[in-house]
């Protein structure tokens, strides 16, 4: 069930990119349309411009930076493969995400086949996402997203880091606008306890009551 | 901690920058330059969700028309404009579902079990509503008959509907197999409501709608094993 609208709007927090980066979306509308033309230089502006984003997206996931190497390419094989499949006027980014989040689960799906036996998943150690970005751009980011689980941790980036509505993740998630609000009020929830209880052990430490 | 110091937080950490090694990208250009050609875009959703319907209704009339049209012969006009309007809503529902999933980031009003649970209990109110008779003659003999011929049915229809959407790609595979299922059981339905004559009031709730639910967890099955084989 959604939150209701009035406890959110009590909050006053505006999930709707308060602060959102900036996306010429209609630049990669135009893009994409060339590309589905047989552009060779727009499919290159595509995968120049979106996947920083999509590689953050799988480092924030929790994939180890090879890994988010390996499923930046598979995702743009097969973007490449049903690229028919977006259709002019729709909104590009979340069918990028869609196509990005199917390889993650995919992939994951693969994972935990193969290493069932031995590592169950949820035990795996957390590999700390190093990617082969600058270092550090993503460290504080890993720690806040850290105690999240997966769906939340993909609706808070899409979100706050990718800059997408609430509409535009409901669609790349496939699922609702409540769905989707729900997930990123419980996300903030989790991250204000926690970041409440490290502040609290830092107080302690400093000798405040 | 507040919410805006959170936002802060996210904010520093979208706008750290993040690049990908230039190699790895011209590794990826140079792996899909050969294939770069022009594609055709899929057809408009409305598009698609029509001709699903089509099938639909011309799989429902040709197996009726091979068995006979004994249930709609023998429908009151109520019941008449009772059902099949409400068949029709719940195929063109079904239908822009099936499409939704077909269409990576496309919109979905409903997740794929409404839709199931939609169709199912829709059509059961509808039934219970017109049909009275709560005799139980032959009950398991013709039901099972009654199912088998609405899923016999339902086979063509998500044979034609899978046709007609192959180009498409399901990003949850189950998803779209369960959505499909259930059109391809709304066909069946429609099928046995031009044919089947048995109005008893358990017969065409359980047998009749229960093809909707049969054919749904088969789709939903067959979307797990090509997931599974993908």
């Amino acid at each position: 069930m959604a939150p209701k609208s009035g406890a959110f709007g009590n909050r006053g927090h505006n999930w709707v990119n308060s602060f959102s980066p900036m996306h010429p979306d209609n630049d990669l509308e135009i893009l994409m349309a060339r590309y589905q033309q047989g552009d060779y230089g727009a499919a290159t502006a595509l995968i120049h411009r979106l996947s920083p984003q999509l590689h953050r997206f799988f480092l924030v996931q929790f994939a180890g930076p090879g890994d988010a190497d390996d499923l930046l390419q598979e995702t743009w094989l097969r973007i490449h493969q049903v690229r028919h499949t977006y259709r002019s006027g729709e909104p590009v980014l979340p069918w990028f995400y869609a196509i990005a989040r199917h390889i993650r689960v995919d992939h994951y799906r693969k994972v935990r086949r193969s290493t069932a036996r031995e590592q169950p998943l949820e035990d795996m150690p957390q590999v700390p996402a190093q990617s082969s970005s600058a270092p550090g751009s993503t460290a504080d980011l890993d720690a806040l997203l850290a105690p999240l689980p997966a769906s939340q941790r993909e609706v808070v980036e899409m979100l706050k880091i990718a800059g997408m509505s609430l509409e535009e993740v409901a669609r790349a998630t496939s699922s609702t606008v409540g769905s989707v609000k729900q997930k990123a009020h419980r996300a903030y929830e989790r991250i204000r306890e926690r970041l409440g209880r490290v502040e609290l052990g830092a107080g302690r430490e400093g000798g405040l009551p | 901690m507040k919410d805006p110091e959170i936002d802060e937080i996210l904010r520093r950490a979208s706008q750290a920058p993040h690049e990908v090694y230039p190699a790895l990208l011209d590794r990826i250009a140079g792996s899909i330059q050969p294939t770069v050609q022009p594609v055709r875009p899929l057809p408009p959703a409305w598009v698609l969700a029509s001709g699903l319907m089509a099938i639909c209704a011309a799989v429902a009339a040709a197996g009726a028309a091979r068995l006979g049209f004994f249930g709609i012969q023998h429908l009151s006009a109520l019941e008449r404009a009772l059902i099949f309007p409400a068949l029709a809503i719940l195929i063109w529902f079904a239908a822009t579902a099936c499409v939704a999933e077909m269409i990576p980031g496309s919109r979905r009003r409903m997740a794929p079990g409404s839709v199931l649970a939609v169709a199912s209990l829709a059509l059961l109110a509808v039934f219970a509503f017109l049909f009275r008779d709560y005799h139980t003659d032959h009950f398991v003999h013709q039901g099972v008959a009654c199912l088998a011929a609405g899923l016999l049915h339902a086979i063509p229809a998500a044979i034609a509907s899978w046709l007609l959407l192959r180009r498409g790609f399901a990003v949850n595979p189950v998803a779209a197999g369960l959505v499909a299922g259930t059109l391809a059981g709304l066909a069946g339905v429609s099928m046995l409501e031009l044919h089947c004559a048995n109005f008893e009031a358990p017969h065409v709730m359980l047998w009749h709608t229960a093809v909707i639910p049969v054919s749904a967890a088969a789709g939903a099955l067959l979307g797990r094993l090509r997931g599974l084989r993908a």
